[in-house]
């Protein structure tokens, strides 16, 4: 009841033409409604009869925007870690692995044990002088170089700046090692044949 | 008397040239405590003219060109690294081969030998791996490497080929005062030029065309000084100091063209025969053994 009432104000609110009289009926004049247009006119819709569309200039940028988004995900998805180039030292090769190619292991006799291991501290202190006699010529000639230096500033300053100068001919420094045997003279050596059979690795 | 002696004493060098040997305080030996103070005195324009004559000095070296014969503990510890070497090891794929190719064949003795059984049989010659190491052996005996040793070289002096296996110095005979002495090739220092440029010319002076020395680096690697004897000193020359620069023989093996006894190729154990003692004290020093 006080429903009724409620919704009957309501619409006597919206539609003051109405007649004070007729406020109990729900069904309002269509025509009142401006949901509802005369029957008479064309049968259009609110946006059709709204103002033509302002093109906001923000919407191709939105666009652009929008594509840009999409082709980050997409680069970051195709983000592959680039694949480390291996290290041919590190892998041990798979003839390593292959059992019938492991030596009978020989069984050494006490005394050869024994030998061996005399024969490794004798070998120790042998390198031990080597080095000893070594360091001591090295520190030798060291000591007389600088004597040397030492005697030649006091006989002039000159001659000791230009000694002390650093040698920009000397480096770089090559010379051929000791070999086995003597160089054969007039000797041509034959070209050796190879196949190079590096790998190069690209990432 | 102990002090000042001690001093005299400790500085290198003198030459016994007539037997005397003077011990006397000399100005030199004076300024020579005192570093700083002769700065100071160099300072002043006229430079205390050092009563010292110099000299430039080569010491020119044939390196080693072969690798030296090894001691008897070098020997027996290279056989036993072997012998470990060997005992750790895999077998290679030679190896392996050998030993299929021995087995192939003991199996071929046999009386029930099949040779259809025999997998990878082509039915064409097969080249063993022992024939394969036989081949290469006969490769390897048509090479005559050069002999290590040359039993002739080793005694004459002059042949700058002797002794391969260690360096050798080059040694020459010169006048130096009245006497000919066995010494390294010096040359007098002159104005202008450095003592790297006067021990060039020491070298160049020799009349071997073909020996060329590369020197290593500009300063010196010893030195040697002595007194003249009385008779010859003078107010601005007391004494001379030689100044030595090292050079690595990089080309010539041909003779020199100085008469023989006039110049020798080296050890440093054979030195003593050639050197006076106090200058191959000095000598000695920078020399290295190999």
């Amino acid at each position: 009841m006080s429903a009724i009432l409620y919704r009957s104000a309501a619409q006597l609110l919206s539609s003051p033409a109405l007649p004070a009289g007729s406020a109990v009926s729900n069904v309002t004049s269509v025509r009142h409604s401006h949901w509802f247009t005369s029957v008479l006119s064309l049968k259009t819709t609110v946006p059709l009869r709204a103002e033509p569309r302002k093109k906001k200039k923000v919407d191709p940028r939105r666009d652009l925007i929008v594509k840009e988004r999409l082709k980050k995900k997409l680069k970051k998805l195709e983000k592959v870690p680039p694949e480390l180039i291996p290290i041919e030292d590190f892998i041990i090769p798979a003839k390593c692995f292959d059992e019938t190619r492991v030596r009978g292991t020989p069984r050494l006799s006490f005394e050869e044990s024994e030998r061996r291991a005399l024969l490794l501290k004798e070998w120790s202190r042998f390198k031990y002088s080597q080095h000893q006699a070594e360091t001591a010529d090295i520190n030798e000639a060291l000591k007389a170089q600088t004597q040397a230096l030492e005697e030649l500033k006091l006989e002039s300053e000159e001659l000791y700046n230009a000694a002390v100068s650093p040698d920009l001919s000397l480096f770089p420094f090559q010379h051929q090692g000791p070999s086995f045997t003597p160089p054969l003279t007039n000797y041509e050596a034959p070209d050796g044949k190879y196949s190079d059979i590096t790998r190069v690795y690209t990432q | 008397m102990a002090a000042p002696c001690w001093r005299i004493a400790s500085r290198p060098l003198w030459l016994k040239i007539s037997g005397s040997v003077k011990i006397c305080g000399s100005v030199r030996n004076v300024s020579c405590s005192s570093p700083q103070l002769r700065a100071a005195q160099k300072l002043s324009p006229a430079k205390a003219a050092s009563p010292w004559v110099l000299h430039g000095a080569v010491c020119l070296q044939r390196l080693p060109v072969i690798s030296q014969d090894r001691s008897p503990i070098e020997e027996q510890f290279m056989d036993m690294m072997h012998q470990i070497e060997l005992e750790k090891s895999l077998m290679s794929d030679h190896e392996l081969r050998l030993l299929d190719d021995a087995e192939r064949m003991s199996r071929k003795q046999e009386a029930d030998y099949d040779s259809d059984e025999e997998e990878d049989y082509g039915g064409q010659e097969i080249v063993t791996a022992q024939d394969l190491e036989d081949a290469w052996e006969q490769k390897l005996k048509q090479f005559q490497p050069a002999s290590r040793t040359d039993a002739s070289d080793t005694t004459d002096v002059s042949s700058s080929e002797r002794c391969l296996g260690n360096s050798l110095v080059l040694l020459v005979k010169q006048d130096v005062g009245s006497q000919k002495l066995w010494l390294l090739p010096q040359q007098p220092w002159e104005a202008g030029e450095t003592l790297r440029q006067t021990a060039e010319r020491a070298l160049t002076s020799l009349p071997g065309a073909e020996l060329k020395g590369r020197f290593l680096g500009n300063a010196p690697c010893g030195f040697y000084k002595y007194k003249f004897p009385k008779n010859i000193q003078t107010e601005s020359s007391v004494g001379a100091k030689v100044f030595f620069f090292k050079a690595v023989l990089s080309s010539g093996s041909s003779p020199l063209p100085l008469p023989k006894d006039s110049y020798a190729w080296v050890r440093k154990d054979e030195l003593q025969d050639y050197l006076s003692p106090e200058y191959l004290k000095q000598v000695k020093r920078f020399i290295m053994h190999v």
